[in-house]
């Protein structure tokens, strides 16, 4: 437990995730005054300390092709400028098709990636072969692929983070929960803790898979739902697999790690909700086990090390949820990241922050801001590229 | 086994006799053929340590499988077995250079960013250092094995003394207890099914699965078991701690378990002048079998009567209230270095092995598992469960007994016939006690000391599997991160092969030292289903849960 120095605080981010950590980096970068991180578990509790490290620009909606374009851009800077090497990997990802519609659905992906500038390349079953050559060919027609993808270890982007913004005066207080928001004259005014009141100009929601429960909290219903994702690795053996590899039919997601597990997850039919807890369902070994023996037949002696799982904060469109909320001035969403907020966090935290300031974003609001889901008419284009 | 006669492998090439129930590891010894493997970050050399399957250091490729453990492995006849992890071989690996070329260790955590270009070549070296084992050469034509699946109404899961004297109490049952054993026994157990070289895991419990356990039961030989037991009595003992000391990972430097199972034979020790660890009943009994091969006693703390008793009668010197600062030697352990505690004198004692018979520590993973609720004990430094009347958990249905319930000795024996009476309805005798619930361990002391007195130039290894030094944990430390939970992934200790089984239960007596507060507030990590290494094909065979 750290208690918060302060009775008050410029700006408070709820949640010590990557994105309240990244966003307190970018505020205190510019300067903003007092800030305070609160975290209600350990450091990496949630699910930036449970994901599988992918890092993709492959995505069917331009807004965050071009978001994660420029993540890929900081995160190859990152070791240079944080002082942790976060082992970002660019080995590429693997996208398998086994049908005819998926390989429609992978070649229009595909041509939105090229012309957002960025050389995707279409493979027949025999350049599968050769960039993943432990894969099982049965069934393969086809897929896509782009070597600048790639993954990294999350750890030590948030020791990282954390530390450097720290050392640029944030404040982070572990083991402290937000319990709700205070209001004076229809804006923020604090937040409530189990230990009193902290003020506050603004609050950032950055709990990820618990945003939802924050917002109610603070009297606004959202559209933010929590859907437990699992994930295993295995015993670490030498390098056998290059790229993230991603098959649309069963959702599974695999890559090998720096230090040689393989470590992946695959779509399950769980229920919305954070009743799972963070174990293993009963369903989740077998079927996972039998997707990935199918991919790559020769693991099928390898152990399985452990399995755990991590929420996923999902919106109905599939995109993230950045911007103040117009129904609560000072009230500012930085959530809805379903599986790719680890990957999208440098690039769009930056616009988090910004927002937390009161300045002007670069990013579509159709596509981001939170008053999408308050009028029917600015539903944003969906993202439904989801696995991995 | 189908023959149980001699078998003849191929042992690196050339041939090896392996007798029946006997393991490679042992085999290896009895032909003073000397195994060696390499670790994962460093590629330091590694010989068998711990005899029991808990280690990463005797891990070999079989018929193009990699990471089989020898120390349980029984080979078939005929079998091409390879060691694993150096390039060009174990015995001379080029890799191992990086060893002595960074003494402070290889900081992954902050090193490697500069220059850009140098990005994919850092990381193609590093990817080459990690792994043990290359995937298998091939797949089985069916990669998914459905196991054998079984429903008992009580499943033992262990066989040592305590399952023993339960199943001997319980009388007669149609149908026998089934009872599972991940070694083999020493002698059978009338009563009970027995199922040999099998290791026991819980399964996740379906919502929809009433009162009953879902395991997963692995043979050492292949199979799987999918068992549906509606009780399960938790018998799976414990196993001998390790100690943090520079060069702890060294060939020679073995838990008094390993001294047990990697010599040529059952009496024989794998040495021939030991040092060995510890002041009490462990240590007293191996004065009693192996004194003359007993060099010396060091102490981490004071040392029992019994022991004095005994190592004065032998003539063995006894060091009590001794830091053990570093195993020395090339390949294998020469000598010790040890100093007084309390800033005493420094000194070398000359050996081929150490023994650690400090400790013992309960097995807890399966309980953890299952869900029980648990306690640290100081007496001992580790978690056991809670237990109610009639040793039951606070999981209906499941019930503990013998050394991981914290009962030791004698009151092992007791614990299983106390069980026994609970469950035929029978007068319960008052449960024997169990290992002190208060008081801090000794150890937690012993490792504040001895971290200021460590030699540089040489790696203390804090967790085996993954190659973490402790100076990284130290590192972790000073940055003022907390807790078991946090330094694990900070660090990578315990996120191994093994998962911790040797290295968390050090870790939380420093950090508990360094941090002022009391273990089980510095954590337990979570341990994270299987926990013990379950082969994809197994677990892709698994019957669908529904289907039950
Ligand atoms: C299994 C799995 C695999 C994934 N794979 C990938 C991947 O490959 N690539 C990728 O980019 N992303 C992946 N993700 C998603 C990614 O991990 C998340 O999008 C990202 O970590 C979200 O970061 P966050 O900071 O928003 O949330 P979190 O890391 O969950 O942080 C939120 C924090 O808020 C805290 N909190 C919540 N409520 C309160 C409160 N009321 N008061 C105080 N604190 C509170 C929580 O304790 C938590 O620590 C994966 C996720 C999972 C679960
Ligand atoms: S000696 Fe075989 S696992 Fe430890």
């Amino acid at each position: 437990m750290s208690a918060p120095a302060k009775p008050r605080y410029r700006i408070v981010i709820v949640g010590g995730g990557i994105v309240g950590l990244f966003t307190s980096y970018h505020l205190a970068k510019a300067g903003a005054g007092p800030i305070l991180v609160l975290e209600r578990g350990f450091l990496s509790s949630g699910a930036s300390g449970r994901n599988g490290g992918g890092v993709r620009q492959q995505w069917e909606t331009r807004a965050t092709i071009r978001l994660a374009r420029e993540a890929v851009q900081e995160y190859r800077r990152f070791g240079r400028e944080f002082g942790y090497n976060p082992w970002f990997r660019q080995g590429g990802y693997l996208f398998l098709a086994e049908t005819r519609t998926e390989i429609a659905r992978l070649h229009s992906v595909h041509e939105t990636v090229r012309s957002e500038g960025l050389p995707s390349r279409e493979l027949a079953p025999e350049e599968v072969r050769e960039i993943a050559p432990a894969i099982s060919p049965e069934g393969i027609v086809g897929g896509t692929f782009l070597d600048s993808d790639g993954t990294l270890y999350p750890f030590p982007v948030l020791w990282a983070v954390y530390e450097k913004a720290r050392s640029l005066g944030v404040e982070v207080a572990l083991g402290v929960e937000a319990l709700g928001i205070v209001r004076d004259r229809g804006r923020v005014a604090g937040v409530a803790t189990p230990s009193g009141t902290i003020g506050a100009d603004v609050v950032v929601n950055a709990a990820g898979g618990w945003s939802a429960e924050l917002s109610r909290r603070a009297g606004l219903p959202v559209e933010n739902t929590p859907t437990r994702h699992e994930i295993l690795a295995t015993e670490p053996v030498k390098p056998c697999l290059d790229p993230m590899v991603i098959r649309l039919s069963d959702g599974l997601y695999v890559s090998q790690t720096m230090r040689g597990e393989l470590v992946g997850g695959r779509s399950m039919p769980h229920a919305p909700g954070t009743e799972g807890g963070m174990s293993t369902s009963p369903e989740f070994l077998p079927s996972m086990a039998r997707s990935l023996v199918r991919l790559i037949p020769r693991a099928a002696s390898l152990g399985v090390l452990r399995a755990w799982s991590g929420y996923y904060d999902d919106t109905p469109d599939g995109l993230p949820v950045i911007g103040e909320d117009p129904r609560l001035p000072g009230f500012v969403h930085a959530n809805g990241f379903g599986g790719h907020g680890f990957m999208l966090a440098p690039a769009s935290t930056r616009r988090v922050a910004k927002a937390a300031l009161g300045e002007a974003i670069d990013l579509d609001p159709g596509a981001f801001g939170p008053a999408r889901f308050l009028d029917p008419d600015r539903r944003a284009v969906p993202e439904h590229l989801q696995p991995g | 086994m189908p023959d149980g006669g001699e078998r003849s492998v191929r042992w690196k090439g050339r041939p090896l006799d392996v007798r029946p129930g006997e393991s490679l590891a042992r085999a290896l010894a009895r032909a003073r053929r000397p195994l060696l493997t390499r670790s994962i970050r460093y590629h330091r050399p590694r010989a068998p340590a711990c005899g029991i399957g808990h280690c990463t250091s005797c891990l070999v490729r079989v018929e193009g499988r990699p990471n089989v453990r020898a120390c349980r492995y029984e080979p078939e006849n005929g079998e091409r077995i390879e060691t694993e992890n150096g390039w060009p071989s174990t015995g001379f690996d080029l890799l191992a250079l990086v060893d002595p070329i960074f003494p402070g260790g290889i900081d992954t955590l902050h090193g490697f960013r500069r220059p850009a270009f140098a990005t994919p070549l850092f990381q193609r070296v590093v990817r080459r250092l990690a792994g043990f084992g290359a995937l298998a050469d091939g797949a089985p034509p069916d990669p998914t094995l459905a196991p054998e699946l079984r429903t008992t109404d009580l499943l033992v899961i262990g066989g040592g003394r305590s399952a023993r004297a339960f199943v001997e109490a319980l009388g007669p049952r149609t149908p026998p207890p089934l009872l599972l054993e991940r070694g083999r026994l020493d002698r059978p157990i009338p009563g009970a099914e027995v199922r040999e070289r099998t290791t026991a895991v819980f399964l996740p419990r379906p919502a929809s699965g009433g009162a009953s356990f879902a395991v997963l039961a692995i043979e050492e030989g292949g199979g799987a078991l999918q068992i549906t037991a509606r009780a399960v009595v938790v018998a799976v003992g414990g196993y001998d701690a390790t100690l943090w000391f520079a060069g702890s990972d060294r060939p020679g430097v073995y838990p008094a378990d390993g001294a047990e199972a990697l010599g040529p034979s059952a009496g024989e020790p794998p040495f021939r002048r030991a040092v060995v660890v510890g002041g009490g009943d462990r240590v007293a009994a191996l004065l009693g079998a192996w004194a003359d091969r007993i060099e010396a006693v060091v102490g981490p703390g004071p040392v029992g009567p019994e022991v004095a008793k005994r190592a004065s009668e032998a003539g063995v010197p006894i060091y009590p209230r001794t830091l053990l600062l570093e195993a020395r030697g090339r390949r294998r352990v020469a000598a010790v270095r040890l100093a007084a505690r309390g800033g005493g004198r420094r000194f070398t004692v000359a050996c081929d092995a150490v023994v650690l018979a400090h400790r013992r520590l309960p097995n807890p993973q399966l309980l953890f598992q299952a869900g029980a609720a648990m306690e640290w004990r100081g007496g001992t430094g580790a978690y056991y469960p809670r237990l109610g009347p009639g040793l039951a958990t606070t999981v209906p249905g499941l019930f503990a007994i013998g050394e991981a319930a914290g009962f030791e000795g004698a009151a092992s024996t007791e614990s299983g016939r106390a069980l026994a009476a609970a469950l035929t309805g029978a007068t319960v005798p008052p449960l024997p006690d169990r290992v002190r619930a208060e008081g801090p361990s000794e150890l937690a002391g012993y490792y504040a000391e001895l971290v200021g007195s460590l030699p540089r130039r040489a790696k203390t290894i804090a967790c085996a599997c993954e190659d973490v030094l402790l100076r990284e944990l130290a590192e972790c430390h000073e940055l003022g991160y907390r807790g078991i939970e946090v330094a694990k992934r900070y660090t990578g200790l315990g996120t191994g092969l093994y998962q911790g089984r040797y290295c968390v239960p050090e870790a939380i007596l420093l950090l508990s030292a360094w941090e002022g507060r009391p273990p089980p507030e510095v954590g337990f990590i979570t341990q994270r289903p299987p926990v013990v290494p379950a082969p994809l094909g197994a677990l892709a065979g698994l019957a669908r849960p529904e289907a039950e």
